[in-house]
């Protein structure tokens, strides 16, 4: 059978990928490489990436991880492989929030140093960003988000795109988790509010 | 919630009602273009940083916003960095947030605009919060800047900023006066920055301040610090052994005490995501517990490790809550890493209570628990001494084998292919066998590789191994890549003990007698059964006669890769088996011309091989192939290495030797050495060692390189013919083997050419003038005298092949009609005898009819030479008349590899070209 056009995009997608993670050999990569909010229609709302990425090759590979995480049902896993990703994903009603992982390679490449006998310690650092606790990572962040907007839905992410951001950024930063106790996340966008109301509002 | 900008709200409602992705990007396209001329007016005149001063901070604010905005949805955005910039610069907090955001958006760090920016970041970076104190809300904002900073620098991290900043970083990082918030952020900064230069931290000198760090109770600065140390630490992990007291203790604490402030709390459990980070760290000290089972390890932290792990394995509850139990089954997980990286030095029953406990987890309905169980029991198999304990799971894992989920369908593979062993691997390869029936197109190939390395690896009897690989070819042909067959053949060639080689050639005949089967079984039954044929020739049923009917029936319905190695078998079984010769040679014949190159100086070359050289080399050049060299990595694993990366566990499987495979090397190098027949070998032979043995396709090779020796052109069928016939007499005449390059040559020039001499010695030339119409053609051929005397019954016989209907008129009685006493003609000297013929071609044919011309001199000498009319198939193509349009039309229409190649060509310096 003939591939499909998006097929052939994602073997596009992979050449390029290839380029992108090999200076990451070097550098280490992060834990966390990307955070995704999408709709049930599979459109990006929200997304956050903790490493420089190709538009294209971003496009390519959002697409790709979109379609497989709606494609599967309730009953399945909440984890993917794809193209050396741990994909942690949930849903909420209508939206559905992505996580992308990768093995970082630093604490892998130095491990099999150390343990050059062991030939079984080696590959048990696989370092995969701990499954289930990524999976409620993204608990937090939504009862987070529903602490700040009441019930969040994806007009709120929509629309104000800007505080979303800022939350984020308290919780996740380069790629770690950064702060889970809701007080202090919510408390530098309570003072942004407050500052921006003093001078009419955030565009003031 | 703050007011939103009016025209910002309508972009966003706009790509929100729009219908289709086009409708989405001609509006982005829309937009962009605005604010571009926005930004850049070309009346206004532009500030010197490239920012357009007359924007209000209202107007800017919103473009940087909307720029963002379409960042997101996934569009370029590579202008508006001058505004940013601007943005960042002001002195308002409203303005410095929407810079610093779009900044880590939309910038990467290597970009050069990035120079500009360093001061005013070092200067955000360390407006440390007023010291006075006198306004509290003065102090929050200076922290806020300070971490807008800091988030910005990690986000994008180019090496001009490190270089300037790493100093200040780190002074924020350690500082009393540093707020929690401002710690936090500096400890994930600096990772950054220590990822992209590693050698920025001497772990010496910063081990101790990162233990400081350790005492915070803020466990938002803990978690933070935690990453930077775990990522410090996989790089110089010796550096920060000392700190390993400081986690212990705070995991103790969080574990045993469950003592944490109750923001911290995620449904009753205390930060998870904290004790995954501790645990991660104690990972890389695989030797921490050494001795503590014999009592050597006396440390307290030891022995407080020790319990913490037990208390987390054998007490972890299953609760209700499914976040609660998520959270907790998090750090269970982490635990069972950690007893992973310890391996044999953590004490047994500890091993032994994991191994239970992720039993209990793979039989579990709920899928992630299920999925992590059979990923986790594959790490922990690899232990010494555990993979008994997973064996025991053996049926559950085959049950999640067939699971509807692909994700955990593919641990349970990995994991079957770890417990897999000698004692139960004819088992697990069976079901794994039986599931690629069912299996879907994505894991399929992964699935045939494993099995024929597991098959390898485990076979007790090789027979099985070769059984196994026919299947897989026979399910899933497609997914059975060369490298796998190839592996097969090399597997055969060097196991000669036992009765393997017969064995595999009897399978393959039986494998490849069908007239239906996949062309992979056609190419290793070809393969092997020119190796190994002779074994089962005497069998009933199977002689050389029959191997040769078995394979050729594949002949038409196989690509010509698969041709080639044909070809090479029936050049080995004509050379063993009398019978075959009749058979093998019209296939020569008639692949000699075949568009594959391969196939065609394959064809040629072993037609005319008995011909170039004497029979003893023949011989040796068909024998069968000596062993192959054993690589330490076979392409099997290559390719698993490939699909899976280093650190796979399959990978390392694979290339360790399981012990039945040791032994069998050991026996079948004995065997080699001493192997039942050893002849000396000629100098061709010497050659074909050297040539690379990891294709079958070598045999070729060494062919070449034999025409190379002989230095000689690979000859054309036709002479064959001509010596062969020509010395069937020997008291008659035929022709001289030195004219046969000239009548080569000859016979291809009038292929192309209406009229030429087809033949020419002392005694006669044979002239030949023809042209075509359509189907139709008319021959004239030529017989002149050039002797001194008359040649006396002059006779001419013209093969009629079933493709052509003949018409032949001639000089009287020079027509050879088969009767007996047909004495012939006789031609005087320097007069010529006329034949002329008319054609008309039926049916497609690939070889030129035969002419024979026998005479006999004055002196008595009789004369028989067989030759061949230049009538072929090209002779009846006719040239279509294209107008360049449709020529180009056509011509590009040709695609494909090999399609189309050029050679440069150095004219002889008397080309003539000039007169």
């Amino acid at each position: 059978h003939e591939p499909s056009r998006s097929e052939t995009r994602t073997t596009i997608a992979s050449i390029l990928l290839l380029i992108c993670i090999c200076p990451s050999l070097h550098h280490g990569s992060n834990m966390i490489s990307f955070i995704l909010m999408v709709n049930k229609q599979g459109q990006t709302r929200l997304s956050s990436y903790y490493e420089w990425m190709d538009m294209q090759e971003r496009v390519a590979l959002e697409s790709e991880i979109i379609r497989k995480c709606l494609s599967r049902s309730e009953l399945q896993c909440s984890f993917l492989e794809y193209r050396g990703f741990k994909v942690i994903y949930r849903r909420y009603a209508s939206l559905f929030f992505i996580v992308g992982t990768k093995p970082d390679f630093d604490v892998r490449k130095s491990s099999s140093k150390l343990t050059g006998k062991h030939v079984v310690g080696d590959q048990s650092v696989e370092n995969y960003e701990n499954e289930l606790g990524m999976l409620e990572f993204i608990h937090s962040l939504v009862e987070t988000m529903d602490r700040w907007a009441g019930s969040i839905c994806e007009l709120d992410i929509m629309y104000q795109l800007e505080q979303v951001h800022f939350l984020l950024d308290e919780m996740v930063m380069n790629g770690y988790v950064v702060e889970t106790n809701k007080s202090n996340v919510l408390r530098p966008i309570d003072l942004i509010d407050k500052e921006s109301k003093k001078n009419e509002g955030m565009f003031g | 919630m703050s007011t939103q900008a009016r025209g910002l709200n309508n972009f966003i409602s706009d790509l929100r009602n729009a219908k289709s992705k086009e409708e989405e990007s001609n509006r982005v396209e829309v937009e962009l273009a605005k604010i571009r001329t926005k930004f850049n007016p070309g009346d206004a005149k532009l500030a010197a940083d490239g920012s357009n001063p007359s924007l209000s901070s209202y107007q800017r604010k919103k473009y940087v916003w909307k720029l963002v905005y379409i960042h997101v949805l996934g569009y370029e955005v590579d202008f508006g960095h001058a505004e940013v910039l601007t943005l960042v610069r002001s002195k308002k907090q409203s303005e410095k947030t929407v810079g610093y955001v779009a900044l880590s958006l939309l910038l990467r760090g290597s970009d050069p605009v990035m120079g500009t920016i360093v001061d005013t970041m070092k200067k955000d970076l360390t407006t440390a919060p007023n010291a006075s104190g006198k306004k509290k809300k003065g102090s929050i904002k200076n922290d806020a800047v300070q971490c807008l900073a800091l988030c910005s620098l990690a986000n994008i991290s180019g090496l001009e900023l490190i270089q300037a900043m790493h100093v200040e970083v780190q002074h924020v990082l350690v500082s009393k006066t540093s707020t929690e918030q401002v710690k936090k952020k500096s400890a994930l900064c600096l990772l950054r920055l220590t990822r992209t230069s590693p050698n920025l931290v001497s772990g010496r000198e910063f081990a101790p301040h990162i233990g400081q760090l350790l005492q915070d109770t803020h466990l938002g600065v803990l978690t933070s610090v935690m990453s930077l140390l775990n990522g410090l630490a996989s790089q110089h992990s010796s550096d920060y052994e000392s700190l390993i007291p400081h986690v212990v203790h705070i995991l103790s604490v969080l574990v045993m005490k469950k003592q944490c402030a109750r923001e911290y709390l995620y449904y009753r459990t205390p930060s998870p995501w904290l004790q995954i980070k501790l645990l991660k760290f104690l990972q890389l000290y695989p030797n921490a517990v050494e001795g503590h089972d014999i009592g050597m390890g006396g440390n307290e932290h030891v022995n407080q490790l020790i319990n913490v792990v037990s208390r987390i394995i054998f007490e972890t509850d299953v609760s209700d809550s499914i976040n609660k139990s998520n959270a907790d089954h998090a750090t269970l997980f982490e635990a069972v890493n950690l007893i992973v990286a310890w391996g044999t030095t953590c004490p047994v029953a500890m091993r032994e209570g994991a191994m239970k406990l992720l039993g209990k987890f793979i039989s579990v309905r709920e899928p992630n628990i299920r999925y992590l169980g059979l990923m986790t029991m594959a790490k922990l198999a690899q232990i010494e001494g555990s993979v008994e304990g997973a064996k025991t799971h053996q049926a559950t894992v085959l049950v999640s084998l067939k699971d509807a989920d692909i994700s955990v369908r593919r641990r349970a593979l990995d994991l079957l292919f770890v417990i897999c062993d000698t004692d139960n691997a004819e088992r697990i390869v069976d079901e794994l066998v039986a599931h690629l029936v069912v299996a879907d197109a994505s894991i399929r190939e992964e699935m045939v590789l494993k099995i024929a390395i597991l098959a390898e690896k485990y076979a007790t009897d090789l027979r099985w191994y070769v059984d196994t690989i026919l299947k897989l070819i026979s399910i899933s042909g497609d997914n059975v890549s060369d490298s796998v067959w190839h592996r097969v053949v090399q597997i055969v060639t060097n196991h000669p003990q036992g009765d393997l080689q017969g064995y595999a050639a009897a399978t393959l005949f039986v494998a490849a007698s069908p007239h239906r089967c996949h062309e992979t079984t056609v190419r290793v039954a070809a393969y092997v059964l020119g190796e190994f044929g002779f074994l089962i020739a005497e069998r009933p049923g199977m002689s050389g006669e029959e191997q040769f009917h078995v394979l050729h029936q594949h002949w038409f319905n196989v690509s010509t890769k698969t041709r080639a190695i044909l070809v090479s078998t029936y050049a080995k079984l004509a050379n063993l088996y009398e019978e075959c010769r009749p058979l093998v040679a019209p296939v020569f014949a008639r692949s000699k011309n075949s568009s594959d190159v391969e196939v065609q100086q394959r064809c040629v070359e072993y037609s005319s091989m008995r011909e170039a050289f004497s029979p003893e080399s023949v011989e040796d050049l068909l024998r069968e192939m000596p062993p192959f060299e054993d690589k330490r990595r076979s392409a099997l694993e290559l390719r698993l290495l490939e699909k899976e990366g280093e650190d796979s566990a399959a990978v390392t499987k694979a290339s360790t030797p399981s012990e039945v495979e040791q032994q069998r090397a050991l026996q079948s190098a004995e065997m080699l050495s001493n192997p039942p027949i050893e002849e000396e070998m000629e100098p061709i032979e010497e050659q074909e060692d050297e040539t690379d043995m990891e294709e079958p396709d070598n045999l070729q090779e060494s062919q070449e390189q034999a025409f190379d020796v002989a230095g000689e052109e690979p000859p054309e069928n036709i002479s064959e013919d001509v010596v062969q016939n020509g010395s069937v007499d020997p008291t008659v005449v035929g022709i001289p083997k030195e004219l046969i390059p000239a009548m080569r040559k000859a016979f291809s020039n009038l292929c192309t050419s209406p009229s030429g001499v087809l033949f020419e010695n002392t005694l006669l030339q044979v002239g030949v003038k023809h042209e075509y119409v359509g189907a139709q053609g008319r021959i004239s051929v030529f017989f002149g005298n050039l002797h001194s005397s008359a040649l006396k019954n002059f006779k001419v016989k013209v093969d009629q092949p079933d493709h052509l209907r003949m018409q032949m008129q001639g000089t009287q009685d020079l027509l050879d009609d088969g009767e007996y006493d047909s004495v012939g003609c006789t031609v005087a000297t320097k007069t010529q005898a006329k034949l002329l013929v008319l054609v008309e071609v039926t049916a497609p044919f690939d070889d030129a009819p035969s002419m024979r011309i026998t005479f006999e001199t004055e002196e008595g000498v009789q004369h028989d030479y067989p030759l061949r009319l230049p009538l072929v198939a090209t002779c009846f193509m006719e040239p279509v008349n294209l107008d360049p349009g449709a020529f180009m039309q056509r011509w590009k229409s040709l695609e494909g590899p090999d399609r189309e190649c050029q050679e440069v060509l150095k004219l002889p310096a008397a080309s003539g070209i000039d007169e």
